[in-house]
């Protein structure tokens, strides 16, 4: 199947869903939505996506395959979600410190010095310029 | 003209001065950074602006928009790997001549054509900003909801290669604009029980995910790629004689940028990708292009720096965003408080004109902080991926947080950080979705007035000669290059 049809009826089946979404909308008495009601927008407008992702489904598209995922954009995406999940357990500040090491490490640097360096200088610019410049309350997590 | 000094008066203002110096000397280091666009930076320093003031706000983020532009041709011209996408046809001939030892003479002529460009353009936005704001103030909601669909119709030439990839992501971005409460019966749409989404998306978190957690993930795919830098001798002005073989292709280029600047949705790359190819056209010295010749790099830096005043013309008059950058800047506006369109030049001139006069002063700074300190801005772009992308991911989460002090925000910023990475995966270009996204609001509710107006029936559109007009010139936009390539293929 080439990328556009695989493109298509991802966009489809996204749109239909949405569009089912709009039959467990509130309903409102004819008064209220003036013959507009909340769904008839939506609907318009997934109506054209599902139009045009038809069309997108007929048009030539290049047939070899997408080359795969790189793995570091996995574990990038998986470091990036670690790192939202423990900043309410252990604050955002060392939740920070310790991202810019690992995310630097993991990406290859081994400079340690520079490494260490680059999160302590950064740590300390965010805590120095939106904690106590900007009054920012982080997240201070369990530990605090 | 009293608002225009009074405007010019604003930039004495030290606070006004030291935004638009921060914003210059932002963008021209992010324009320089490979992988962080003039849009990934406004979008990452928008929520940094909600304290500063509608007028310090948008000063700061259109000097950013002006010198990111310029910024880009130092990695191109050096590198050959443009810090901003703007700037891809300026590697095309600015990298030969660094390559052949004329890097100095290359980033001088890109600081002058650009600044040349750039002042142009804002000249073009002072005079034909306000006219088209006259033409506009008539405009009643159906002329507003045509005009909400040209923009987004224009969406069809934004980003990806593929016209029916970009409306379905312009779609997209209007259907999210509909997350929340809706405003006329107050019903919960798309809002799956989650609180923070009754009152709608918010643009920061989505913007941050979308063009810098996005590209984060794009740089993760790339680890590994090295570039070579071209060595770099003294930065200098050009000589007359460079001035003189490049007249021609800068005034081309300054006017066809601003007009494809003012064309909604279309903007600085596409300028400089059309002024290239006409500056070759017009130019005796064809056979050079490509190997180096210096109006290779005055044409395209030229347009692309008029494609920002150009841009800001619809942004400001109409509310409808001339680029990706202004559809960011638009947000920051929505963020302050300040709806733009025609009323604004009525109600809040001084804004204007301060924005207008920081936008000159943008242009004249990022020419002499070009010219005098490109070395150490190429220094700059040369920070190891692994420092700078966890940095940029850290500024993501406070940008995201900051506004609400929520996590809530941060988790927003993420998803969409994902859903921007897939969609550029498949040839969907995230900037549709955000042009999108800001006009869906305005879709909707001049369409329901419209309807209402016309008590229900969408044969009222057809008394609206206006309306027509731009409905007409929608058709021709998206039917056009169809039709175009069909008679070419008939026999």
């Amino acid at each position: 199947m080439s990328s556009n049809r695989v493109a298509a009826a991802a966009v489809i089946a996204i749109a239909a869903a949405l569009f089912a979404a709009t039959f467990w909308f509130e309903k409102m008495p004819e008064g209220i939505t003036r013959g507009f009601g909340a769904e008839l927008f939506p609907r318009l407008v997934l109506g054209t996506i599902i139009a045009l992702a038809l069309l997108l489904a007929l048009l030539p598209a290049a047939s070899e395959p997408l080359a795969r995922i790189p793995p570091m954009v996995w574990y990038s995406g998986a470091a990036l979600i670690l790192f939202t999940a423990i900043v309410p357990v252990i604050g955002m500040l060392p939740a920070m410190f310790a991202f810019l090491l690992a995310l630097g490490y993991l990406w290859g640097e081994r400079r340690h010095l520079i490494l260490l360096s680059s999160a302590v200088l950064l740590t300390a610019a965010i805590w120095g310029i939106f904690v106590k410049g900007f009054g920012v309350q982080l997240p201070k997590g369990l530990l605090a | 003209m009293e608002a225009f000094v009074a405007g010019m008066g604003l930039l004495l203002d030290p606070k006004i001065l030291l935004v638009v110096f921060l914003g210059t000397v932002i963008g021209i280091i992010v324009g320089a950074l490979p992988g962080i666009s003039g849009s990934t930076t406004t979008a990452l320093l928008l929520p940094f602006t909600i304290t500063m003031g509608p007028v310090p706000a948008i000063a700061f983020l259109g000097a950013i928009y002006c010198a990111a532009n310029f910024g880009g041709s130092i990695t191109a011209i050096l590198v050959n790997s443009p810090g901003d996408p703007s700037a891809s046809a300026t590697a095309f001939d600015g990298y030969p001549m660094a390559q052949r030892g004329e890097a100095g003479r290359a980033l001088g002529m890109s600081a002058v054509a650009s600044a040349i460009g750039g002042i142009f353009s804002v000249i073009v936005l002072i005079v034909a900003a306000p006219l088209l704001a006259r033409v506009a103030y008539s405009f009643g909601p159906p002329e507003y909801f045509a005009l909400a669909v040209f923009g987004l119709s224009m969406v069809a030439m934004t980003g990806g290669d593929s016209p029916v990839k970009n409306l379905i992501a312009g779609a997209f971005g209007v259907l999210l604009a509909t997350v929340g409460q809706d405003l006329t019966t107050g019903v919960e749409r798309y809002t799956f029980g989650i609180h923070s989404f009754t009152d709608g998306i918010e643009f920061i978190p989505v913007l941050i995910g979308l063009f810098a957690l996005a590209e984060l993930f794009e740089q993760a795919a790339q680890l590994g790629q090295r570039t070579v830098a071209a060595k770099l001798g003294a930065v200098r002005l050009p000589s007359w004689q460079d001035i003189k073989d490049c007249t021609k292709a800068i005034s081309l280029s300054s006017v066809l940028g601003t007009f494809i600047g003012i064309l909604p949705a279309l903007g600085a790359t596409t300028a400089a990708m059309i002024a290239y190819v006409e500056t070759k056209r017009w130019s005796k010295n064809k056979a050079q292009f490509g190997k180096g010749a210096i109006e290779g790099v005055a044409g395209p830096e030229a347009a692309n720096n008029a494609a920002v005043g150009g841009a800001m013309v619809p942004t400001l008059a109409l509310g409808i965003p001339g680029s990706t950058t202004t559809a960011i800047i638009l947000a920051g506006l929505i963020v302050q408080g300040i709806r733009p369109g025609p009323h604004l030049f009525t109600e809040q001139p001084l804004l204007l004109y301060a924005v207008f006069s920081s936008m000159l002063l943008a242009n004249l700074l990022y020419l002499v902080l070009g010219l005098g300190f490109a070395k150490v801005f190429a220094r700059i772009s040369l920070i190891p991926a692994p420092l700078l992308w966890p940095a940029v991911f850290v500024l993501s989460v406070i940008g995201a947080y900051a506004p609400n002090q929520a996590m809530a925000e941060v988790w927003v910023a993420i998803a969409f950080g994902f859903v921007g990475f897939f969609m550029k995966r498949y040839g969907f270009s995230p900037a549709p979705l955000v042009i999108g996204l800001v006009l869906g609001r305005m879709v909707e509710e001049t369409l329901k007035q419209s309807l209402l107006i016309f008590d229900l029936s969408w044969g009222g559109f057809l008394n609206r000669p206006i309306a027509l007009a731009l409905f007409g010139l929608t058709a021709l936009f998206l039917l056009g290059p169809f039709l175009l390539q069909r008679l070419r293929a008939r026999p």
